[in-house]
């Protein structure tokens, strides 16, 4: 273990109380392992003394601290994002990608991508179990913009990964939806708005043209697949309609979307960051809807951002998304392939040089970029080493991200992130919905199959 | 003379007491197999097309 959490542990376990803003339940976290209770709110002194919940908590605490530090600290990565081009037929007003790149860009060749693939192939057979595949994701800028290449990629390492399409939709023609949905390559798209004039005051072409009738025609076309989501960027243009949104998803059948507050890296994008409280009753009103949609269909629309931070709080090695904890999953879990060939931690930090790991092709390749000087400052991010989070009672919950934005908008590694607020509001509905007896209802069905419980007190 | 209880104020009982609401304490735990991605898209399932 690390030396602060070290000496966190050999001071043993304890409890402190955090208000849900719930009629009967308090919580009380002990951030040191991400164990937590709901007390009666009334009764919150008794619970952080010694008594049945203290007592059956210490016998657990040792194993919940390996546990978590082993998620934290001990994994190998087993994902990479792969960048295809730098270019994109859209000028997306938050792209943490430079419009230099996006608008006069390369496209990586398609001998250097499969060269690429192969020797990303080798080195998670190196680290990875024998029968697990590693998840290999076509990302932005816009991967269909160099089409020839990625399906070539696709076709000659089906059997070596399990692939993934991250697309703007606007290039995703019926053509390309059956050779992707033949592979069972999972597709994501973005929409920001429930109308045209909504969308496009963040998502347009490089001329100025909407594109949010054809993001609507690659949804239909996607109907009834089972691998596909809808990424919404939240920002001040569409705070307002998230209610909507959410609508719109899930009467056209989209099994799961992510509401993602705008990762604010680069300048353009804090020109249209929401306040936290603003973020907060917008999305948690977005949440409220998709869960009336539920009760009045029997359909769900899964909200994967807030369900990976519900998993979070309920089985935390089960989670599925590697951002919403310290140190994330950048560098660590996963890296990301830039069109030049070049190494960073996630493809956040392609727009930064200083991350720059070096060339995936050149002596070292992976595991050079890893160990390098680039990657650290990501990979050594610790919450429990710096002010507030430190001292928060769910910073295991939330990991204070992102990095990249820490570091670009808010000064260092050491800093918070763009949205603490939100993630504390995020935390807060989450055990509300559990006091509630509600959180299955956000969850996809059988999500805790492959998982044994560890603690079960109350329900 | 008959004793006769009031009828302002109810008694108090432990009836009529809020009640303690219970605790509620659960942790799952598995093999960390599906983490990997910062950026979702749902990789797990068969195309139902």
């Amino acid at each position: 273990m690390t030396a602060a959490a070290l000496s966190r542990t050999a001071a043993g376990p304890a409890l402190i109380s955090m208000d849900i803003g719930h009629d009967a339940y308090a919580a009380v976290t002990d951030p040191n392992t991400a164990f937590w209770a709901l007390v009666d709110k009334n009764r919150v002194d008794e619970a952080l003394a010694d008594g049945p919940l203290f007592d059956r908590y210490r016998e657990k605490a040792d194993t919940f601290a390996r546990e978590l530090h082993a998620l934290r600290f001990g994994l190998k990565p087993s994902g990479v994002y792969l960048n295809p081009t730098e270019r994109c037929n859209l000028n997306c007003t938050y792209c943490y990608l430079p419009d230099t790149q996006r608008s006069g860009g390369s496209h990586m060749p398609t001998e250097m991508l499969l060269a690429s693939l192969g020797q990303l192939r080798d080195y998670f057979r190196s680290v990875m179990p024998e029968g697990r595949k590693p998840r290999a994701i076509f990302h932005g800028a816009e991967p269909l913009m160099n089409k020839t290449a990625v399906f070539a990629a696709i076709n000659e390492f089906a059997d070596d990964f399990t692939f993934g399409l991250q697309t703007n939709g606007t290039l995703l023609d019926a053509a390309a939806v059956e050779f992707l949905t033949a592979r069972n390559v999972s597709i994501g798209l973005s929409l920001d708005g429930p109308v045209a004039g909504i969308t496009d005051a963040t998502r347009r072409t490089w001329g100025g043209k909407s594109v949010h009738g054809k993001v609507l025609a690659a949804m239909d076309k996607l109907k009834g697949y089972g691998s596909w989501s809808v990424i919404t960027t939240c920002t001040t243009e569409n705070l307002p309609f998230l209610t909507q949104m959410v609508e719109l998803f899930h009467a056209r059948e989209v099994p799961t979307c992510m509401l993602n507050a705008v990762r604010c890296t680069l300048p353009g994008a804090r020109d249209v960051k929401p306040a936290d409280g603003d973020m907060a009753q917008a999305f948690t009103q977005a949440l409220d809807r998709t869960h009336e949609l539920y009760r009045e269909t029997g359909r769900k629309l899964l909200v994967a951002n807030f369900a990976n931070i519900l998993i979070a709080i309920l089985a935390p090695t089960a989670r599925r998304l590697m951002c919403d904890i310290s140190p994330c999953g950048g560098g660590r879990a996963f890296f990301a392939l830039a069109a030049d060939g070049n190494l960073y931690p996630c493809s956040e930090f392609i727009g930064l040089p200083r991350f720059n790991g070096g060339n995936l092709l050149a002596t070292g390749g992976v595991e050079a970029a890893l160990a390098s000087a680039a990657f650290r400052p990501v990979i050594e991010r610790d919450v429990d080493k710096f002010a507030p989070c430190a001292d928060c009672a769910i910073r295991h919950f939330c990991g204070s991200p992102c990095p990249a934005e820490a570091h670009e908008m808010n000064g260092g590694m050491g800093m918070i992130g763009a949205f603490c607020e939100f993630y504390k509001e995020q935390v807060s509905y989450a055990l509300r919905l559990i006091a509630d007896g509600k959180a299955n209802d956000y969850l996809w069905d059988g999500w805790d199959e492959d998982t044994e419980t560890t603690f079960d007190l109350g329900c | 003379m008959t004793q006769t209880m009031p009828t302002q104020q109810p008694p108090h009982t432990a009836a009529n007491a809020q009640p303690a609401a219970p605790t509620i304490a659960v942790r799952k735990s598995c093999n960390p197999d599906g983490i990997g991605l910062s950026h979702y898209v749902l990789m797990d399932k068969k195309a139902a097309k």
